[in-house]
């Protein structure tokens, strides 16, 4: 956690806060990736909430304060945040819709085959990890992280130069966390058939870190009805790239059509 | 399938301009909360209980969470009820409380209802060796609680003991705590009861002496008929009464 300049206290970065918009019965639940922060999801959030629907944008634990919170991380404290914020939206809600970007993503799909939500959309997310053969490694992560606690993140595949420039993120990948991410992916997978509200999944022809084939993984194994968004123009992070005012447009539309009465 | 525990689920109420953040104390969960908040809810105000990072699940969990993971869970909860209200009113029981006080130093407050809170260093020496400690005793069971309300004990969800670890971390917010308070000048109402043992008043003592708000900004009420957890036991509507007389006379000043 960063100082905090008067106090000297630990504190969220700037811009790392969980967000809320007030508005109608209909709530979206919106879900970060690893090492990202809510504010990647927020300019979908205002979008949705111009739909009058009500927002709450979530901070998962050990993301947006320092990265070494991470290491201390597991699966389930994320996976205990979505149901957290499940439970705040459902008090003030009547139907949830969960969105989630990458590994948010993948929480959305558990929280979809966990919780009564109305639909998921899952962004830019994984079935596997594209380096397979690195997945064979997790039982050595915890030790191989003593002496090598974090690794680089690959080349940036942004298109909108700006809004990459304006990005928050973790620079580096902790590696005991990674070990965590490879155990929530084999749990995603287990709840995929589990899954029988409709899913909504949104890729990028030129996202490097999950390949568009991912989703047809996902896809073939879910239990319900599955809709498609393939954008041209964004890499990774969809939410914010230059092809977000279509994805928004796309998770608006399925959020309306999934909590028409 | 879900890892939060029945019954600690956070909470929400919609309703007016102003906005109560709900903040548990140390093993406990948003359960201790909720009928306060449901009470500050019927009074037409706003409110939002908290789940504090490690708390609600396992406590191998909270073996794992640093205070500053905490402090963290307030400002998270801050930023969503302040996006629905005009100005907030921090309340806390126990730990929670501490957590509140700490809270209206990092961002405005309307004022602060700590509850059964600690501040004075507890256990002695031992206190100094609990790291240690932790990595051959992780846990410490808690001893059997003598409620004046045996109902309310019977529905209380929280974890049956204490990672020794964590307690380390609550040791930490007391701390800074005590080197804050000479900073907190909004209004602040104290609650305690006389009968509690595991926080024994002179802790609410402590604060009210400390606090720079003016003497007319800060109250300490003392209860009886009511263990540590002053939200559930058998004094608890005396208790929800203070709270939300406090947060009405916060809500008609101008925000």
């Amino acid at each position: 956690m960063t100082s905090d300049a008067a106090f000297g206290l630990p504190a969220i970065l700037p811009g790392g806060e969980s967000f809320y918009f007030p508005g109608g019965r209909v709530g979206c639940l919106l879900i970060h990736g690893f090492t990202g922060a809510p504010k990647e999801m927020i300019w979908l959030g205002e979008h949705l909430a111009a739909q009058s629907h009500t927002i709450l944008g979530l901070r998962l634990f050990a993301h947006a304060t320092q990265p070494q919170d991470l290491f201390r991380a597991r699966w389930q404290d994320w996976v205990a945040d979505v149901e957290t914020g499940f439970h705040i939206l459902h008090a003030v809600c009547d139907q949830i819709v969960v969105m989630g970007l990458s590994m948010g993503g993948m929480l959305s799909l558990i929280a979809g085959a966990q919780l009564p939500v109305a639909g998921v959309v899952a962004m830019s997310t994984p079935y596997r990890l594209r380096q397979e053969w690195f997945a064979r490694l997790r039982p050595l992560m915890p030790a191989a992280s003593l002496v090598m606690p974090y690794f680089g993140k690959g080349r940036p595949d942004w298109r909108d130069a700006a809004a990459a420039s304006d990005h928050l993120e973790y620079p580096d990948y902790p590696l005991r966390a990674v070990a965590q991410l490879f155990d929530l992916l084999a749990e995603m997978r287990r709840c995929l058939p589990s899954v029988r509200v409709p899913v909504l999944l949104v890729n990028s022809r030129l996202d490097e870190t999950v390949t568009p084939d991912q989703a047809e993984a996902i896809a073939s194994r879910l239990a319900g009805r599955v809709e498609r968004l393939m954008v041209d123009d964004s890499g990774h992070i969809v939410t914010r790239d230059a092809a977000r005012e279509r994805v928004f447009q796309a998770a608006a539309a399925f959020a309306r059509r999934v909590t028409a009465a | 399938m879900s890892l939060v525990l029945p019954g600690a689920e956070p909470f929400m109420h919609r309703g007016g301009p102003t906005g109560c953040l709900l903040i548990h104390g140390f093993t406990a969960t948003p359960q201790e909360m909720r009928g306060l908040g449901e009470h500050l809810a019927s009074q037409g105000h706003t409110a939002l209980g908290i789940r504090l990072a490690g708390h609600g699940t396992r406590p191998a969990d909270l073996a794992r969470s640093r205070w500053g993971d905490w402090l963290a869970s307030v400002d998270d909860g801050y930023r969503i009820l302040r996006a629905a209200c005009d100005r907030v009113v921090l309340l806390g029981l126990s730990l929670g409380g501490a957590l509140a006080l700490l809270a209206s130093t990092r961002y405005p407050a309307a004022g602060v209802v700590a509850m059964s809170t600690p501040l004075l260093p507890t256990g002695g020496p031992i206190r100094f060796g609990l790291r240690p400690l932790s990595l051959v005793y992780p846990f410490v069971l808690k001893r059997p609680a003598h409620w004046r309300d045996p109902n309310a004990a019977r529905e209380r969800v929280a974890y049956p003991s204490y990672p020794t670890r964590a307690l380390v971390e609550v040791s930490r917010v007391l701390q800074v705590l005590r080197a804050s308070l000479g900073s907190i000048d909004v209004p602040v109402l104290l609650i305690h009861s006389r009968e509690d043992t595991l926080v024994p008043p002179k802790n609410s003592q402590a604060i009210f002496d400390g606090l720079r708000s003016a003497d007319a900004d800060k109250q300490l009420v003392l209860i009886d008929h009511s263990t540590h957890v002053i939200t559930c036991d058998a004094a608890r509507g005396q208790v929800f009464d203070a709270a939300a007389l406090f947060v009405r006379r916060q809500s008609e000043v101008p925000a």
